[in-house]
């Protein structure tokens, strides 16, 4: 196995791999508005509702959870599990254990300038609870989506090359909203996650699932128009 | 953590995220609507509902021959148990009987969890009695068994298959909502749990600090205690050299000389107040003070007390008044009344302007107990301090160009020796007109005090 807080849940009698994959960020800065954006470009062959848990006045209470499944061409079946933690401030706990035994973390800043104040600091609340969770945030894929690229104040490009050079996680630019980044959001990171589970439990050695049969089983029911992966339609 | 990591990740049997009470009403009332029979099992074959409509008297005929009871027992676990592929849509499955079931898995988050049964129903083609149905008994009453299958309703696949498809959709619902309640109440607890951790750690680190202050100041009253005897020790040895000298032991002194050792047996007393005052501060913080109880005289003591403060009021041109009313003995430690009594007799005179007046008066009060009261006509108490003014080192005015001089000790001393008797001590003041303090002490010292006998003798250090 490998550290005490990574959960991949394998199954070896109903041959089964379950993946946690948890949005973190800020409140207000798109968590909910990625995966529902997800919700509507993902075939419902391959995925089940979006639950949300409680919410109010359009806040997240508690999380957001959409399943993501399909079977390998060897008959493995991989769940993947989607879920927001909430994002305001008092809902500290319910974050720290939405974000137990995470396999994958997006974490979902709004890129206004006005907005570093509180993106540093829920990343460094990020940061506290992946170790309070026994999960070391260096070798954890990770993500940095940059959302709500379309409003004033929002950083430049150059501006997130600059942030590139200091961040090691990668930082793919969004507006969720328009469904725009989300994907590609989710592909990166999935890629990322399949690079770090696969030496840990043998997804190609012992399952026979390769990175490219991981991703396109899932991508090809992802409706890509729109996104990087649209002009050729098979990304991965 | 509280939470095993999986607890999100885990769902229980379908039968746990329903109501079946309340499930099996809507089953009830569904079957009733289509006039056909409805199950719903498990992903484990457990049967959670099962509602038969008009195939009761068919299949009890049926039943009742031993090779009908062999082939309906096959069907029904063809029924129930043959393996489906994981896909949401209806399977036909033919009886022996002529009937015919459909039935279409339960899937959800793209898991096989369990499978509706719809049937039996007669498919709407269907002519007479099959063969596979008459030949299993000898004595087999055709004519009967159709009288009993008229019951059953007909229907078509396609509108069976609809059906059942249509009712899938609501288990779906159920099931879901199920699990986010579940969810739902999970997570509270789980959050709740949490919560009450973070609160606990906090406490305990809190207990642990407050635990570490307390030993500081346990500390500093100790210090305080053992500096006041220590700096006692040569003050005694100035005050009583200089009054020897005073005396004319070390020779004639000239009126200079004598003035000036004066000032410093003077000062010399003063400051050793000051060291006896913290000395008692400390005791009373250290939880060393103890009480010598005897029956004492308050009249008498309150007599002594103001005897102390006579001279300097004469001096400021303050007038005492001082009305003792008969007062039972009361069974307290004299000198740390006494020692109260000359505590509030000095603040009274020294925060009282001259020409002011002092009282002193005395009374008994219901319940055993006596009220001792010292009242001033100075320059009173704003409300905002009298809360605080029996606090340790505690100056209405702590300014460093203050008026009044003193460490702030007196009333704390006060407020330690009363609430040591089980009594307690008051103020009422008004800015400009005067306070009056007044102690009520219970002509009895109760039970919890510490209480050393007469004639057992103050502490060694004392």
């Amino acid at each position: 196995m490998a550290g005490k807080g990574t959960m991949v849940q394998i199954n070896r009698e109903t041959h089964e791999i379950a993946v946690k994959v948890v949005y973190y960020g800020p409140a207000l800065s798109g968590k909910t508005t990625n995966l529902q954006a997800l919700f509507q470009k993902i075939d419902p062959k391959v995925r089940g509702r979006l639950m949300t848990l409680d919410t109010k006045d359009d806040r997240t209470l508690f999380f957001d959870m959409m399943p993501v499944f399909f079977r390998t061409n060897q008959g493995v079946k991989v769940k993947l599990k989607l879920f927001t933690v909430p994002g305001q401030v008092m809902h500290e706990s319910t974050r720290r254990i939405v974000l137990q035994g995470t396999d994958a973390v997006a974490f979902v800043a709004d890129c206004r300038r006005s907005e570093a104040a509180a993106t540093q600091s829920y990343w460094s609340n990020m940061l506290k609870n992946l170790e309070a969770n026994g999960l070391d945030p260096r070798s954890l894929p990770i993500v940095v989506q940059m959302n709500k690229r379309d409003l004033p104040d929002a950083r430049t490009d150059a501006e997130l090359d600059d942030l590139r050079q200091v961040v090691s996680p990668v930082v793919v630019p969004a507006v969720a909203i328009r469904g725009e980044g989300v994907v590609e959001t989710l592909h990166t990171l999935l890629t990322l996650c399949y690079r770090y589970l696969d030496p840990q439990f043998g997804f190609d050695r012992e399952w026979h699932i390769s990175e490219r049969e991981f991703l396109e089983q899932i991508f090809s029911h992802v409706d890509l128009r729109g996104t990087a992966f649209g002009q050729t339609g098979t990304p991965g | 953590m509280t939470l095993s990591p999986s607890i999100l990740q885990q769902r229980p049997p379908i039968g746990d995220l329903l109501d079946l009470k309340s499930f099996t009403e809507v089953c009830q009332s569904f079957a009733e609507l289509y006039r056909v029979g409805l199950k719903v099992f498990d992903a484990d074959g457990n049967k959670l509902v099962d509602v038969k409509v008009g195939n009761a008297d068919f299949c009890g005929y049926i039943w009742a021959k031993p090779q009908g009871r062999v082939q309906c027992t096959a069907t029904v676990s063809r029924v129930k148990g043959d393996v489906l592929p994981e896909e949401a849509r209806p399977f036909g499955f033919d009886c022996f009987s002529g009937c015919r079931y459909v039935v279409q898995p339960v899937l959800y988050e793209g898991d096989l969890v369990g499978r509706i049964v719809f049937g039996p129903f007669v498919p709407e083609d269907a002519k007479g009695l099959p063969s596979s149905l008459t030949s299993i008994a000898p004595d087999f009453d055709a004519q009967q068994a159709l009288v009993y299958q008229e019951k059953i309703r007909r229907a078509s696949q396609a509108s069976a298959e609809k059906i059942v498809r249509h009712f899938a959709d609501i288990l779906d619902v159920l099931v879901f909502t199920g699990h986010k309640n579940l969810l739902t109440a999970r997570l509270h607890i789980e959050a709740v749990q949490e919560s009450y951790r973070e609160l606990q750690e906090k406490n305990r680190a809190l207990e642990i600090s407050f635990a570490r202050l307390k030993e500081l100041d346990r500390l500093k009253s100790s210090f305080l205690a053992t500096m006041s005897h220590e700096l006692r020790t040569p003050l005694t040895s100035i005050i009583g050299y200089s009054e020897m000298m005073l005396e004319g032991l070390g020779g004639p002194l000239t009126s200079e000389q004598r003035e000036y050792l004066s000032i410093v047996m003077e000062k010399g007393e003063d400051l050793l107040q000051l060291i006896t005052s913290i000395l008692d501060i400390s005791k009373i913080e250290a939880g060393r003070i103890k009480l010598v109880l005897s029956d004492v005289d308050l009249a008498q003591v309150t007599r002594d007390a103001v005897a102390t403060v006579v001279p300097q009021a004469r001096k400021k041109g303050i007038k005492i008044a001082y009305d003792p009313t008969h007062l039972p003995r009361v069974q307290c430690d004299r000198e740390k009344i006494r020692q109260c009594l000359v505590n509030l007799a000095a603040n009274a005179v020294k925060f009282t302007p001259s020409g002011g007046a002092i009282t002193f008066g005395a009374h008994a009060l219901a319940g055993d107990r006596v009220a001792l009261v010292v009242s001033d006509t100075g320059i009173g108490i704003g409300e905002d301090h009298l809360d605080r003014v029996f606090d340790v080192f505690y100056q209405v005015d702590s300014s460093s160009t203050r008026e009044y001089g003193g460490a702030g000790l007196g009333l704390a001393i006060v407020k330690s020796f009363i609430q040591a008797h089980g009594g307690e001590v008051s103020v009422t003041s008004k800015l400009g007109s005067g306070s009056t303090f007044t102690v009520v002490l219970p002509v009895r010292v109760g039970r919890g005090a510490d209480i050393a006998r007469e004639g057992a003798g103050p502490e060694a250090r004392g």
